[in-house]
């Protein structure tokens, strides 16, 4: 799912990041919805997509994200003690960490992030967006090349 | 399509009657050559061979079946993957990177390649096992025997990748690798993988020497006092053809080899290659494995391959296991640089 997502984020010439979020459907979905509904801004660069739990999201997801052309992962989840699946998120926090050892070695540091936010903090998720983007402004383009098919 | 010679297979069978995937499953050497390209016929048979190189042994018209079968699977969109297609993911997108290649400034003419232990440590966490103890391992025999090679740190090699047909991933990583190790100036590099002392020596075209680690094994003069049984990897032993270096880094060292049922040219495969084909059926052949490997009676297996290592420690963990197997799973290096630790 996560490949045409990301696969339809437009490349353009005026550059500015295309973040994929995943967020789970019990917390941060609801945190994002609340963002919306309460008007905080945070910048256009985001596609959300709607799992269950951030221990969804395969490292396998992130990777090809990144490789069809994302600049940016985010994974959002319930805090610590709060997923809807008892330790889904503690699965997703060692998942991610090693994901993101990976991406060092590639030299990708920095476009993965793992962030907890709960259904109520429709600020905390403008704040993340806002603060990530600016992260992956600075990092600049994902250096993926394209190939011919 | 003419070098792997499967025009010349007049559908004996014999390879069907030796296919390991045979006893598990409808899987067919002689199917897949006649319902190949070749014939303008498909099948899905190419998808469910293990690339052990039984067949082509047994083959009286010396088809080269496992050339065969890479030959066909190119291009085409793999059957299973397992764990999702991590790894794949991962070298599909190392391939597309430039990619932080720095090489540690020392004049040793010899490189050491890790291969992609690191990965499989940080992607398969649950198979319990230190992937990563085989390079601090490899690096203390070889400090050992006076050998201070620098690390290479290439891209994967793409064993994986020209095996599960995508032949363009390769080719950009053997590109990249080429050029690295062209760069870097060294004269030899030793693997401490079967799966990239395959893919470096046969696949690419680098003129330089690669040897495994086990061939340099023979002169530490441990003193091991246990018994021990040995697995040949399809990539160490049927595709490159070394049997004796392995055992003699044991016999060598002390320890007492013990041979299971099917060894050396007739060995058993582990059960999975490339990360491909993870299920009940290839799970049977894990068994049929392990079960050999516990009737020998030794209480160390031994393999050369960091794959066979992760296939046997994942079937040694799994909760439904019936049988408990009283073996205990590890790559040579880490045998033998546990003995020599112990024995400082
Ligand atoms: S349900 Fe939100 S992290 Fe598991």
């Amino acid at each position: 799912m996560s490949a045409e997502v990301a696969a339809e984020i437009p490349k353009g010439n005026g550059w500015e990041p295309n973040i994929l979020a995943f967020c789970c459907n019990w917390c941060s979905y609801a945190g994002a919805d609340l963002a919306g509904v309460s008007r905080f801004q945070y910048p256009p660069t985001v596609r959300i997509l709607r799992v269950m739990c951030s221990s969804r999201v395969e490292p396998a997801f992130i990777l090809k994200a990144l490789k069809d052309g994302a600049d940016g992962v985010l994974v959002a989840g319930c805090h610590i003690g709060d997923c809807h699946y008892i330790d889904g998120n503690k699965n997703a926090e060692i998942r991610i960490n090693n994901t993101k050892k990976a991406l060092a070695k590639l030299g990708l540091d920095g476009r993965l992030r793992l962030e907890w936010i709960s259904a109520s903090e429709g600020l905390r998720f403008s704040e993340v967006i806002r603060d990530f983007t600016e992260e992956i402004k600075k990092l600049g383009e994902n250096p993926v090349k394209e190939v011919k098919k | 399509m003419l070098n792997s010679k499967a025009q010349s297979c007049y559908q004996c069978g014999k390879c069907t009657s030796i296919c390991p995937m045979r006893r598990v499953s409808k899987t067919s050497p002689r199917n897949s050559i006649y319902n190949s390209n070749i014939y303008g016929l498909e099948t899905k048979d190419i998808w469910t061979c293990l690339t052990c190189g039984l067949c082509p042994q047994e083959c009286p018209q010396q088809v080269d079946f496992l050339s065969f079968i890479k030959q066909e699977r190119e291009g085409k969109t793999p059957l299973d993957i397992a764990h999702l297609g991590v790894f794949t993911e991962l070298a599909e997108l190392s391939s597309r990177l430039n990619g932080n290649t720095k090489m540690e400034k020392t004049d040793s003419k010899y490189g050491f390649f890790p291969g992609c232990v690191d990965s499989l440590s940080l992607f398969l966490h649950d198979v319990k096992t230190d992937f990563g103890e085989i390079t601090t391992s490899s690096l203390k025999l070889l400090d050992k025997i006076g050998i201070k090679p620098r690390m290479v740190q290439m891209k994967c090699c793409g064993h994986d990748m020209l095996w599960q047909g995508k032949k363009d991933v390769f080719d950009r990583l053997k590109n990249d690798n080429t050029k690295y190790l062209k760069e870097s100036g060294i004269d030899t590099l030793i693997t401490s993988c079967a799966e990239c002392y395959r893919t470096l020596s046969k696949d690419y075209d680098l003129g330089i020497k690669v040897v495994h680690i086990s061939e340099l094994m023979d002169k530490l003069g441990l003193k091991i006092n246990s018994e021990v049984t040995y697995h040949d990897p399809c990539r160490l032993g049927r595709h490159m053809g070394v049997y004796d270096a392995p055992r003699r880094a044991l016999t060598a060292n002390g320890a007492k080899l013990k041979e299971m049922e099917h060894s050396k040219e007739n060995a058993l495969c582990c059960g999975v290659s490339s990360f491909m084909n993870c299920n009940e059926q290839t799970k049977a052949l894990r068994i049929a494995r392990m079960d050999e490997a516990a009737a020998t009676g030794a209480k160390t297996l031994i393999t050369t391959c960091s794959k066979c290592l992760a296939h046997f420690n994942c079937l040694k963990n799994e909760k439904d296991t019936a049988k408990k197997y009283d073996l205990d799973v590890v790559d040579l290096t880490v045998f033998l640089a546990r003995q020599l630790e112990a024995g400082k």
